[in-house]
Parts: C-alpha cells; sequence; structure tokens
C-alpha cells in the first residue's frame, strides 16, 4: 500500500516545494492547539467577564463615543465623551460581547472542528466506500441500484439536507470528558468537550457519495483486472476479492479524497453552527455568527478571528492533501508535483 | 440466426471422461447487438489427458474456457449447453434432485446452482491466465497470494460440499480487522509453508525467500511458475489453460510447458490447454479441438488433424507455420479476417466459407458435424468430410464481396 516509491514522492515534494511545508505546519499546529487546547489556553472559553466587553485585540484599540444629556441653563445639551479603550495584554485576540477571550475560544473551537471534521470524514469513509466497492464490482443491477441513491443524495444541496436532517434529529450531542482538566493540570477550564453527534452523522451523510463514486470508479476498473478473475477461478467468494484485492489498491484515491474532504466537512460545520444548528456554543461557525452582529459596529474581531482559523486550517488541510495526491499518483513519478 | 441445438440431454458415454461439454453456447449481449462468442461447442476432456483448444484471435477460446468454469461476465451470459462433469459425491448427493441432471457419476453443472459451481472452483477445476504479471495483486506479496488459495481450500475441505464455508469465517467483521490492523493477514502458518512447498514444486529457487516477494520482483516467466503453483493449490482435476506462454519468450515457454507436462503427467489430472501456436499443440496435447467463429470446425486425436485434416481451415491453419525440413518460398496465409460474431450479421452458412479457398454452393447451408477419415473420434464441420471438392460448384470469388455491398 505504502510503497517506497511513493515515500520517496512525499521525500521529494516536501522538498522542492514550499507548499507542503506550509500545509504540513498548519495542521502540526492545529493538531496540536486542539489536543493541548485546556494547557494552551489563557482563560476559560465559557467564562463571562461583563467589565471586560468587546476588547479589540492586541495593537488595536476601539474608541466609544458616549454621548449623554445634560440640562445646562435650562436648555438640553449633548455632550460627546470619547473614550479610548486600549487591548490588554491577556486578551491577546480581544474579547466577545459578553467579554469571553476570543484568542481561548479560537483555541477550544479547534477541538470542535477537527474532531467533526474527522469524525465524520470517518464516517463518510465507513457508510460511502463499501457502497461503492459492492456497486463496482457487481455492477449491473446492484450497481444501478446504489448509484441511483448516490446520486439522489447527490442532487440536494448539501447544507439543505444537513438542515433537514437536524430538524429532523433535533441537537444531539455527546460530552467528552477531558483528559487534561481530569487530570488535574488545567484548572478552570471546562471539565469536557461538546461533541455535537448529530452534525456529525449529518456531514458523514452527506459526504458518503463521494467516497461511493471513488471507490465504485476504482472497482469497476479493478475488478477487470487479471488478478481478480484469477482469484475468482481458485474459488474465492466476493467478500474476500472485495477485500484483500480491491480494496487495498483502491485506497490511494480514497485516502487523498479523504484529506479534502475533511476541510469541506470543517467548512459544513462552520457554517451549520453559524445557523445555530449545531448544539454546541464553542465552536467556529457559531462564534462568527455571534460576531456578525457586532461587525457593523466596529468589533470586526469577534466574527474575523475564527474566521482566520477556519481559513487557516482548511488551507492547510487541502495542501496536505495536494501534497499527498502528487505522492501517490502513479503518473507522476519523481516530479515536484506543484 | 442461433444454431442452439433442441434441449436433448446428451449425457458422456465412457466412463474415462472427465468432462463433457455439449452444445455449450455462450453469448454477449452488448449495446451492438447480440455476440455469440460461442455456439455450440461440444467436446471431451478425458481422465489423464491433455485437450488443446487452437483458433486465431476472437475466435472464442477464451470464452469458452471461461465458460467451462463459469467465470463469464456480465453481459456475458452461457445461453445453452451441458457441462457433464464427473463427481460421484456430488452425482450423489443430487440424485434424486429432478432439477439437477444426473448420470452415472456424471452431473450437468449447467442445472446445479450457481454456489455448488463456485464450490467447484479451486478443488475441481483451476485456471492459469495469460498474462502473468497482471495476474497477481501487487500490492500482495507472491507467498501470500498463494497462501490465500490454499486457505481457501483448506476451508472448503474441512466444510465439504458446503460452498458456504468460504465466506463463512471471513465476513465484513474480519475483513475490517485485517483492514485496519497492520501485519494480520488472512492466511496462516500452515498455509503459508504450503504455499512454499507449493513453489518449490514448480521450479522456484529459494521458495522461502522468493515467497516474501511481491509481484513486482519477480520475472515474467517466474511469475508464470507461480500462477502454476496457485492453481494447484487446490489439487484441481482440471486445469485451463488459456494462453499460458504467450507473454513469455521463447526459452521460457518451454520450461513452462515442460513443467505443465511434468505436473499433468505426476498429478494424473487433465489440463484443456488454450492456445493459438500450433507448435504448442502438437507438442503438448493428446487431442485436439479446432475453433473458428465460436464453433468447433474439427476435433479428433492429434494425429488425425495434424496429418489429415480436413476442414479447409485447420489445413490454412497448418499450412501457416513454417517447416523447416521443406522450406517453401512463402507461407500460405488464410486470407482476411475472423468474421463479426454479432448475431445479425451472421449468415446461415458456413462461417468460414467467405474465406474459404474451397468454398461452394453447398456451404452457404449450415453444416453439420460429420465423422472425418481417420480414428473414431476426428469429426469435422465441413461438406468435404464426405464429398471432394468440385470446381464446377465453386463460388464465385467476389460473391461475398457482392454480398456485402448490397447488405451496406
Amino acid at each position: 500500500m505504502v510503497s517506497p516509491r511513493v515515500i520517496r514522492n512525499l521525500k521529494k515534494g516536501f522538498r522542492n516545494s514550499l507548499l507542503p511545508k506550509v500545509g504540513l505546519l498548519l495542521v502540526v499546529v492545529i493538531v496540536l492547539v486542539a489536543v493541548f487546547a485546556p494547557l494552551l489556553a489563557p482563560h476559560d472559553p465559557t467564562a463571562q467577564n461583563l467589565n471586560q466587553t468587546e476588547l479589540p485585540p492586541l495593537g488595536f484599540t476601539k474608541t466609544v463615543n458616549e454621548t449623554t444629556a445634560q440640562l445646562v441653563d435650562g436648555e438640553v445639551q449633548t455632550v460627546t465623551n470619547v473614550t479610548t479603550i486600549e487591548a490588554k495584554l491577556s486578551h491577546p485576540l480581544g474579547t466577545d460581547g459578553l467579554g469571553r477571550d476570543m484568542l481561548s475560544r479560537v483555541i477550544y473551537g479547534a477541538r470542535t472542528s477537527l474532531l467533526v471534521g474527522v469524525l465524520g470524514t470517518v464516517l463518510a469513509v465507513v457508510v460511502g466506500v463499501p457502497v461503492g466497492l459492492v456497486a463496482g464490482y457487481k455492477g449491473g443491477t446492484v450497481d444501478d441500484a446504489l448509484m441511483r441513491v448516490a446520486d439522489v443524495s447527490l442532487a440536494f444541496p448539501s447544507l439543505v439536507l444537513a438542515v433537514a436532517l437536524i430538524g429532523l434529529w433535533g441537537r444531539a450531542t455527546v460530552a467528552i470528558p477531558d483528559p487534561f482538566v481530569a487530570a488535574g493540570l488545567a484548572s478552570g477550564m471546562p471539565g469536557s468537550a461538546t461533541l455535537p453527534i448529530t452534525v456529525v452523522v449529518v456531514v458523514g451523510l452527506v459526504n458518503w457519495v463521494w467516497f461511493a463514486r471513488v471507490a465504485r470508479g476504482e472497482a469497476l476498473s479493478l475488478r477487470q483486472q487479471e488478478y481478480v478473475k484469477a482469484a475468482r477461478a481458485l474459488g474465492a467468494g466476493d467478500t474476500r476479492i472485495i477485500g484483500r484485492h480491491v480494496l487495498p489498491n483502491a485506497i490511494t484515491p480514497i485516502i487523498v479524497l479523504g484529506t479534502v474532504q475533511i476541510a469541506a466537512i470543517i467548512l459544513l460545520e462552520s457554517a451549520l453552527s453559524f445557523l445555530g444548528f449545531s448544539g454546541t456554543t464553542l465552536s467556529w461557525g457559531f462564534d462568527i455568527s455571534q460576531g456578525q452582529d457586532y461587525v457593523s459596529s466596529g468589533q470586526w474581531w469577534i466574527a474575523t478571528m475564527p474566521g482566520i482559523a477556519i481559513m487557516l486550517s482548511v488551507i492547510g488541510i487541502n495542501l496536505v492533501g495536494d501534497w499527498l495526491r502528487d505522492a501517490l499518483d502513479p503518473d507522476i513519478e519523481g516530479e515536484g508535483g506543484t | 440466426m442461433s444454431r442452439e441445438a433442441g434441449a436433448k440431454r446428451q449425457p458422456p458415454a465412457g466412463v474415462d471422461t472427465l468432462l463433457s461439454v455439449q452444445g455449450l453456447s455462450t453469448r454477449f449481449f452488448t449495446e451492438e447487438g447480440q455476440v455469440n462468442a460461442v455456439e455450440s461447442v461440444s467436446f471431451d476432456v478425458r481422465e489423464n489427458e491433455i485437450l488443446g483448444i487452437v483458433g486465431e484471435s476472437g475466435s472464442g477460446k477464451s470464452v469458452t474456457a471461461l465458460s467451462l468454469i463459469d467465470l463469464v461476465e456480465s453481459p456475458g451470459r452461457v445461453t445453452a449447453g451441458e457441462v457433464w462433469y464427473r463427481d460421484p459425491d456430488l452425482a450423489e448427493e443430487y440424485r434424486g434432485d429432478d432439477s439437477v441432471a444426473v448420470d452415472g457419476d456424471h452431473i450437468d453443472l449447467r442445472t446445479v446452482s450457481g454456489r455448488v459451481r463456485r464450490g467447484l472452483r479451486g478443488p475441481s477445476f483451476s485456471m492459469i491466465f495469460q498474462d502473468p504479471m497482471s495476474s497477481f495483486n501487487p500490492s500482495l506479496t507472491v507467498g501470500e497470494q498463494i497462501a490465500e488459495a490454499v486457505e481457501v481450500q483448506r476451508r472448503a475441505r474441512a466444510n465439504p460440499r458446503s460452498t458456504r464455508s468460504r465466506t463463512q469465517g471471513y465476513g465484513f467483521g474480519r475483513f475490517f480487522l485485517d483492514t485496519l490492523v497492520p501485519g494480520r493477514g488472512y492466511v496462516t502458518e500452515p498455509s503459508t509453508e504450503r504455499a512454499v512447498e507449493l513453489l518449490e514444486q514448480v521450479g522456484i529457487p529459494d521458495p522461502a525467500e522468493r515467497a516474501e516477494e511481491y509481484p513486482s520482483q519477480f520475472s515474467g516467466g517466474m511469475l508464470q511458475r507461480a500462477m502454476i503453483a496457485q492453481a494447484l493449490a487446490g489439487e484441481p482435476d482440471l486445469l485451463v489453460a488459456d494462453e499460458p506462454t504467450t507473454a513469455l519468450d521463447v526459452t521460457i515457454q518451454a520450461q513452462i510447458l515442460n513443467l505443465l507436462r511434468d505436473i499433468q503427467t505426476d498429478r494424473g489430472m487433465s489440463i484443456v490447454l488454450i492456445t493459438h501456436d500450433l507448435g504448442v499443440i502438437a507438442r503438448m496435447c493428446d487431442r485436439v479441438c479446432v475453433m473458428y467463429a465460436g464453433e468447433v470446425v474439427e476435433r479428433g486425436s492429434l494425429d488425425d488433424v495434424f496429418d489429415n485434416p480436413v476442414h479447409p481451415y485447420t489445413q490454412g491453419l497448418l499450412g501457416s507455420i513454417p517447416d523447416l525440413q521443406d522450406p517453401q518460398p512463402r507461407l500460405q496465409p488464410i486470407e482476411g479476417n475472423v468474421p463479426s460474431l454479432v448475431d445479425e450479421e451472421m449468415g446461415d452458412r458456413c462461417y468460414f466459407a467467405d474465406r474459404c479457398p474451397k468454398a461452394m454452393e453447398a456451404c452457404l447451408e449450415e453444416p453439420a458435424e460429420r465423422d472425418a477419415a481417420g480414428g473414431s473420434e476426428h469429426r469435422a464441420k465441413c461438406v468435404l468430410t464426405d464429398r471432394e471438392y468440385a470446381p464446377s460448384e465453386a463460388l464465385p470469388a467476389d460473391y461475398f464481396e457482392d454480398r456485402g455491398d448490397r447488405d451496406a
């Protein structure tokens, strides 16, 4: 599966081009941040501090116009006091409308995004790949039936389908205890992370079709291979042929698609959180939707900081995906791959 | 224009007949129309013999082989015929069953379920393919793949006659585990040892080390040996070899043919050897079938067919190989190409008539299979078996060209 040639191509692609380095760096940083969130976050991301709402990020100031009406000599006069609010070192990315630390929220948001992205992709693979392999290998009526189901779910706009499914099932969540807090390493942090399980299921079911189509295409060409015919001539059954002879040779495009899909699912999760369907309030998408009310009044950072986080993680994952694709593609032998 | 015979059961006569194929037809239902790839083919395979099937590309040799072991893929289908196979146990099991045709020790495999037929692949029939390079999975070691074949048969034997045993113990649970946990293979230690033994038997040096290597590290000849080892894993009664030497160079060809001969003698099994190479046939086979346009046009013992060919096609084939003892200035090729096998384009005549140098008016009717001179088994589908070529009745040279223009 992972041949020496692939490893050689991976190394070569990494050496010859800047993009894989950037991508890998971003992905590693985001994964580390998500894993060690309780140790890295300066504040409890859910703790409100109403004395310090809407603090600007470092390097910026916020001006507040306070207009008061006074009665001077029997006339009403309006006096405008302009106060400038400085950024505080303790809140490097500022605070949101309830005084919660943006940096801590962005750090914790990485957990939700990565969990949903990875679990959603795993679910999509587990559903889509077997369906695609069986459809492609069996062909005929089985293929037609399975692929029409796939076409139908592809015809739905994915966000509409997701919203419909969440409306149907409600917003179920699972609390995952935080090992660092449990071990007493991070006091004052939330004791558990909330995994929006409905969102995971929904993004998995929205995206399985892509894996089914790719797996089917591979199975279609692999079943024509002589070694599949030879295995059948020796009396091997369908399950074994699919598992031993088709899947291992179809795994390359599935891996590449998987990396791209993680990024797509992170975006979809953000969109769902933005629309308020997520069930967790610690999510990049949720923070963007909270922050959009403040953008017009000048507090741009509440929506922008999680937005930048989404952008960087999606770019990073896609760059890694491109790198893998170029290295695993048998047509690109030894080329730099950009 | 189908020539499928009526449903008349013809159980094999001889006790030593391992396999008797009667009126086997395979059709492909493509978008261009129905293609009659195999047309009412009949032949016998005896115990302990090598039967050759020879013909040009596109004459239906390979499809015949695939039809035998029920591996014809959609859109193809075996539409008619009987495949009588000698298996006393299986025959006994189905003797009382009305839907299954049984005669003595023979059972018609076209009447049993697909499951039973699949169960026979491996322990009863096995097949080796033309191109060894593409017949091995590039992502598994050669040893693993042979051991896998051993394992399949071992499981089948542990629970005989239940074809379900092959999938039992390898459901989706195992499949996921095998896929997710590295180093967790399907094959067991005894199977791996047996695989090494098999590799040794087919003459691979350092079999234990070679078993660890991937197909890309083998040469073509070595892989063909490995494929023979894999085919022998189930100890089959009948080995179907589909052009086993075509992809190999000449010196390796000779080695592989000798190996097949030795294995056939040692194990007393039968081989159906499919090839377009008459030299291979002459060297290996006891009896031979000549195929043209999906039909067996001439069959008989090697001597009968090679020394007294009746069908002009067989004569043409033999005339197109060089003879070192009697070098002719030019070889005589058969003019033209194998005809299209699309059903509606095939007339109700002898399919070879348009290329035949001796085409006569009688050839415009469907030829019956007749006894020819020589041994009792020498039969040919040609009017010339029992009459002489009469130039007065010959078709004009441009007869088929004109027809072609008119049809178009």
